[in-house]
């Protein structure tokens, strides 16, 4: 256990020691500028809340930007009104004058006097921080004006404000607040400036030096990224009233570097704070919403020009820089805004390349510097640098010996570069090696600057073979972190295989009896994929070399199955192929005049029975001809008669109910007259006989 | 008393504004972030969210009171999660409910970033979508990066291998590669739900560049960078391993494909997630099909059986929503199926480019209950599934063919014989 308690100690000691790779920020440039003109666009020719509108001009103003005079029209009307309106609050007021010390609308209509002695009664009753910030702000830009500005009580004032600072160096809204807050300190400190800068004799030397110590406290409480950037924050218990770090700390420094301009003597904040604080505003980038924008570019401002540490950005325009185009290492040095420093020399301490053990390529290098664009550059391809990933740490050492408490550089300075180049890639060969391990089947040289597209043929028994030697410009030996080759079957199964390496040479052997349940026994085409790559190798390829066809046993049951592929969900989702039915075929029928010709041919035997008749010469002698039986004989016939003509109907259109009810009438009525009939020709045939 | 009939009156002002059939376009979005810094970082994707009419209520993925509903209705119609970080959600929300968010048909887009949690992970693979397991991995392309002074490791990457649909990324092509910055996911491929949308080239791959290549899990064209997912409920996902992609500066930035010659001054970003948020929050490719009616050729009403072999006429109507409104969607691959156990019928549809779709067709010499069906599912539509059934019987007994010629033979022999007998009759009982 006391062996660990050593080990985490060496290891806080070896952070607190080193240098934080920062991260590379870069100055406030044209893209700040250009996002200024966008976020800031005036909707209905004003860009809305006097705050909003100091917010706007403010940034414009700080980034040389023009603002268009119908827009300040627009504002200084607003200011005019709000400035004569009796019920304009301190913080409208405050706003108000802040717009019009940069826009310095028409001085003559506004009574400063007469805002003043409101101010001075506002201050008066004042109980919180809110309150004395804003009327003591609004007093130093009347007093900014021109006019005398009197306060009654600076040492009072001065001292209720100092009433709210906290023991950790923060402040508190006002005296009733439990809450304390980093965002309260920066208004605070602000305010405390103000009344300094009004009435500087009256407020006790001695009470300076408190705050001052309240502002070291304050950096104490300072909080960091993992970058080494640092930062303000509070902890907030709403959303509503949330703050954001860069709101927070814009406060804090512009509350600062008030104090600390109007303060006598030093703030003794240390130069890497204030450089750490500028990095955090730095790296933000460009803020996408005009609020944060606006603190950014606000507290950049006010450390590009303080009496603490003026800090000087290092930074590296590129760090990946090429060997073969003979890229130069440049660094810029400049204030945030990127204005140039003041004569300094930029030295390069160390260059260790990340692959080796530690030992520097390059030590102590002094950069030479180009006065016309103002940068240090080092010409690196002639140091005979290797390519590779490096850690860069540079020193900035100012000329002036008296510069050197108004600077801020940060010491040492660390940044990682890739210095990359071209990799050449010797004896590349593939070999197809029989089963005995010796005797070669095939062998190719490959050219890999371009694709080629071998045809190979394997069995299981034989052994795959891929070498080759990727060397650096300088001929060492090269390492790639991409290396590996991809063995695609038809079926779009692939497989991937790392090339290891051995000494200078990248090798790898696929014994394919040992692949041959991994390669789910499918036999046929194989596409050989070779990937090389590498941060640092400008040339990182993936070649195409051709194709291998395997011949690998018939799988055995119970082999596994090579997994489903992805389908094309451009097929997956076409229309699909249109489905008719197919009805059933009609019946075959003979045609019409067939059927027509035996409809005829039937109605012969009718006909032969008819000649028939007539031959054997009938005849109808036994008619009755007595009135009675002639009417019975024609009612029996025209029965008959209308039962085949029912028949008829039957077929025509009847249907079986109707046709059968008529029929149960009809065959009663000839039973009936049948009887009568029948009964009666039959005497009558007796009669004939018995006669 | 004023109070009561207050509140079902505020209800009913803010119902048009909210997710429905009629419109179905989110308006409520909920925006989970990790830091409050990404509401300016991000601006520009949150400014044309705002522009499109969308509200957007920002929280910290771990702020205690977010919940996603109140008395059994959901407060939102999308949830963005931009917290890549978040161990755990704050308030009521957790995995569980994010899906259930989801299964109640209400859209998501979830970005990640290589600090990815477990969670966020979570509800990836919930979503059918695998981030890389490996924590330190992120996706890495030596030869199509995107060519950066400042980025040397090549994980800043120039994507330009687009799905090939108008409905999901806009009509107008992406010119300019994407850059994506972050890690990699795969899709499983029986998910036939999700859709790469963005693939990274054949030589990427996913792992920690810092430590030694050891059997990447993802290569190549298989590694999805951003992906959707239309649920069976037509809820929409967006999935990617890239916060950044969403970046104000990424958005701003000039794309300078390495090995290209072509160097963009705007990168594609700001098309890409405009065009693709459009989509996941159904401003384009919801359809709708209304007035599915049939009848018999030449006729208007819709009978309620018909019979085999009957001709009849099939018309849908077929609109997308627009974001704004219902305009008629054409389309030439609209299919009717007539379908009972199988498709008897499969037949394209006609369209007459105002929204109506129709096609007329013999009912088949099966009888049975039919049903008329259009499923319809196109690359990043909606899908449309609709059915009607309707039964088919056979002919009545006296609807088939009389005299039949063939038959004329039979028909003869009996009336001869008939008027044979009558004539025997007569003959036999009068004859001497």
């Amino acid at each position: 256990m006391p062996g660990r308690g050593i080990i985490i100690l060496l290891a806080l000691i070896w952070s607190s020691l080193s240098i934080c790779t920062a991260s590379v920020v870069r100055p406030i440039s044209e893209a700040h500028r250009s996002a200024a003109l966008e976020l800031f666009v005036p909707f209905d020719g004003s860009f809305g809340s006097l705050e909003d509108i100091y917010a706007a001009f403010r940034t414009l103003e700080i980034l040389g930007l023009e603002k268009t005079q119908d827009v300040s029209d627009v504002a200084c009307e607003s200011v005019v009104d709000k400035l004569g309106s009796p019920s304009s609050t301190a913080k409208d007021l405050f706003y108000a004058l802040k717009v019009n010390s940069i826009l310095r609308c028409q001085a003559e209509t506004i009574k400063f006097e007469e805002i003043a002695s409101k101010l001075q009664t506002v201050l008066k009753s004042a109980s919180s921080l809110p309150d004395f910030y804003y009327s003591i702000g609004s007093l130093l830009l009347i007093k900014n004006q021109g006019f005398e500005v009197l306060l009654s009580d600076a040492a009072g004032a001065f001292q209720s404000i100092k009433a709210f600072s906290q023991s950790d160096g923060r402040w508190r809204y006002d005296s009733s607040s439990a809450e304390s807050s980093t965002y309260a300190a920066g208004m605070a400190l602000e305010a405390l400036a103000g009344v300094v800068s009004i009435a500087d004799s009256e407020v006790d030397k001695s009470m300076i030096g408190v705050v001052k110590n309240d502002i070291v406290k304050l950096f104490d409480s300072i909080k960091s990224y993992s970058d080494g950037t640092l930062y303000f924050d509070d902890k907030y218990v709403h959303t509503n009233d949330y703050r954001s770090p860069l709101e927070i700390s814009a406060s804090v420094i512009r509350g600062v570097t008030a104090f600390a301009e109007v303060a006598s003597g030093r703030v003794n904040i240390p130069g890497n704070k204030v450089l750490g604080v500028a990095k955090f505003f730095l790296s933000l980038g460009v803020p996408g919403t005009s609020k944060d924008l606006f603190h950014q570019i606000e507290a950049l401002s006010c450390l590009e020009n303080n009496r603490i540490y003026i800090p000087l950005i290092i930074s590296l325009p590129a760090t990946v820089l090429s060997l073969t185009s003979r890229d130069q290492l440049k660094v810029d040095v400049t204030s945030v805004f990127g204005v140039p420093a003041p004569p300094l020399t930029v030295k390069l301490l160390q260059a260790i390349n990340s692959n080796s053990d530690g030992k520097p390529n390059i030590e102590n290098q002094e950069l030479y510097f180009d006065q016309e664009n103002s940068i240090h550059y080092l010409d690196i391809a002639s140091l005979k640098v290797d390519v590779g990933k490096y850690n860069l740490i540079f020193e900035a050492s100012l000329h002036d010996p008296v510069a050197e408490k108004k600077y801020a550089t940060g010491g040492r300075t660390s940044f990682s570069a890739f210095f990359t180049g071209s990799i050449q890639i010797d004896q590349a060969e593939l070999e197809i090696l029989n089963s005995d391990g010796d005797s070669i089947e095939t062998i190719e040289s490959l050219d890999l600057s371009k694709d080629s597209s071998l045809s190979l043929s394997a069995n299981h028994l034989q052994t795959f073979r891929l070498s080759f030697q990727p060397t650096t410009p300088l001929g060492h030996a090269f390492k790639p972190h991409q290396v590996f080759l991809k063995l695609r079957h038809e079926t779009n199964v692939e497989h991937i295989f790392l090339i290891e390496s051995s000494a200078r040479q990248y090798k790898l052997t696929l014994d394919f009896l040992g692949f041959v349940e991994k390669f789910y026994y499918l036999s046929g085409k194989y596409d050989i994929e070779l990937f090389v790559g590498d941060a640092i190798m400008e040339n990182s390829f993936l070649r195409t070399l051709g194709l291998v066809e395997l011949d690998l046993p018939e799988p055995p049951e119970k082999a596994p199955q090579a997994p489903p592929q992805p389908i094309d969900p451009y097929l997956r989702y076409g229309p699909k192929a249109e489905i008719r039915h197919i009805f059933r075929s009609p019946e075959k029928r003979p045609p019409k005049e067939l059927s027509l010709a035996f409809f005829a041919l039937i109605f012969l035997p009718l006909l032969g029975f008819l000649i028939g008749l007539v031959r054997l010469g009938v005849n109808l002698k036994l008619f009755p001809s007595s009135p009675g039986p002639v009417a019975f004989s024609l009612l029996f016939h025209t029965g008959i008669a209308s039962v085949l003509l029912l028949y008829g109907l039957f077929w025509l259109k009847l249907d079986l109910f109707t046709t059968l009810k008529i029929l149960s009438f009809l065959g009663i009525f000839l039973v009936f007259i049948g009887h009568q009939t029948l009964s009666r020709l039959a005497s009558t045939s007796a009669k004939v006989k018995s006669s | 008393m004023a109070k009561k009939f207050f509140c079902p009156l505020l209800l009913l002002l803010l119902l048009p504004e909210s997710f429905s059939a009629d419109n179905p376009t989110d308006r409520r979005l909920l925006i989970l972030v990790d830091d409050l810094t990404i509401r300016s970082s991000h601006s520009l994707f949150f400014k044309s969210l705002e522009s499109r009419g969308y509200s957007l209520e920002f929280r910290l993925a771990d702020d205690p009171k977010i919940s996603l509903q109140r008395y059994g209705h959901y407060l939102y119609d999308g949830l963005v999660i931009f917290s890549p970080s978040v161990q755990r959600f704050g308030g009521s929300l957790d995995q569980a409910a994010v899906l259930d968010f989801v299964d109640a048909g209400h859209d998501l887009i979830l970005a990640a970033d290589s600090s990815a949690s477990d969670l966020i992970r979570g509800i990836a693979s919930d979503s059918g979508v695998d981030f890389d397991e490996d924590a330190e991995a992120v996706v890495i392309d030596h030869v199509s990066y995107a060519v950066s002074e400042t980025d040397g490791e090549h994980t800043l990457i120039a994507a330009d291998d687009f799905i090939q649909s108008d409905v999901i990324l806009g009509e107008k092509r992406i010119e300019a590669p994407v850059l994506f910055r972050g890690i990699g996911h795969s899709v499983n491929p029986s998910n036939t739900l999700a859709l790469k949308v963005l693939s990274a080239s054949p030589s990427a791959y996913s792992a920690s560049p810092r430590a030694k290549l050891s059997s990447p899990s993802l290569t190549g064209s298989t590694i999805a960078l951003v992906s959707v997912v239309q649920a069976r409920n037509n809820a929409r996902m967006l999935i990617t391993g890239s916060l950044d992609l969403f970046t104000n500066r990424f958005l701003r930035s000039s794309v300078w494909k390495a090995g290209s010659s072509n160097k963009y001054e705007k990168s594609g970003n700001e098309q890409f997630v405009t065009e693709i948020s459009k989509w996941v929050f159904h401003e384009r490719g919801h359809l709708k099909a209304v007035n599915m009616t049939h009848h018999f050729v030449g006729e208007k009403t819709e009978p309620a059986v018909y019979r085999i072999n009957d001709d009849l006429e099939y018309s849908i109507e077929i609109y997308e929503w627009s974001g704004t409104s219902w305009k008629p969607y054409v389309a030439d691959d609209v299919q009717v199926q007539f379908y009972m156990m199988s498709p008897y019928v499969l037949k394209t549809l006609s369209t007459n480019l105002m929204g109506l779709y129709s096609t007329s067709f013999k009912v088949p010499d099966v009888y049975g209950v039919f049903q008329f069906k259009v499923e319809y599912q196109r690359l990043g539509y909606t899908s449309l599934s609709l059915s009607k059934q309707i039964p088919v019987r056979p002919y009545r007994h006296n609807e088939y063919e009389r005299f039949i010629p063939a038959a004329f033979p039979y028909y003869g022999a009996s009336f001869s014989t008939m008027a044979g007998f009558f004539i025997f009759t007569i003959v036999y009982l009068y004859n001497k």
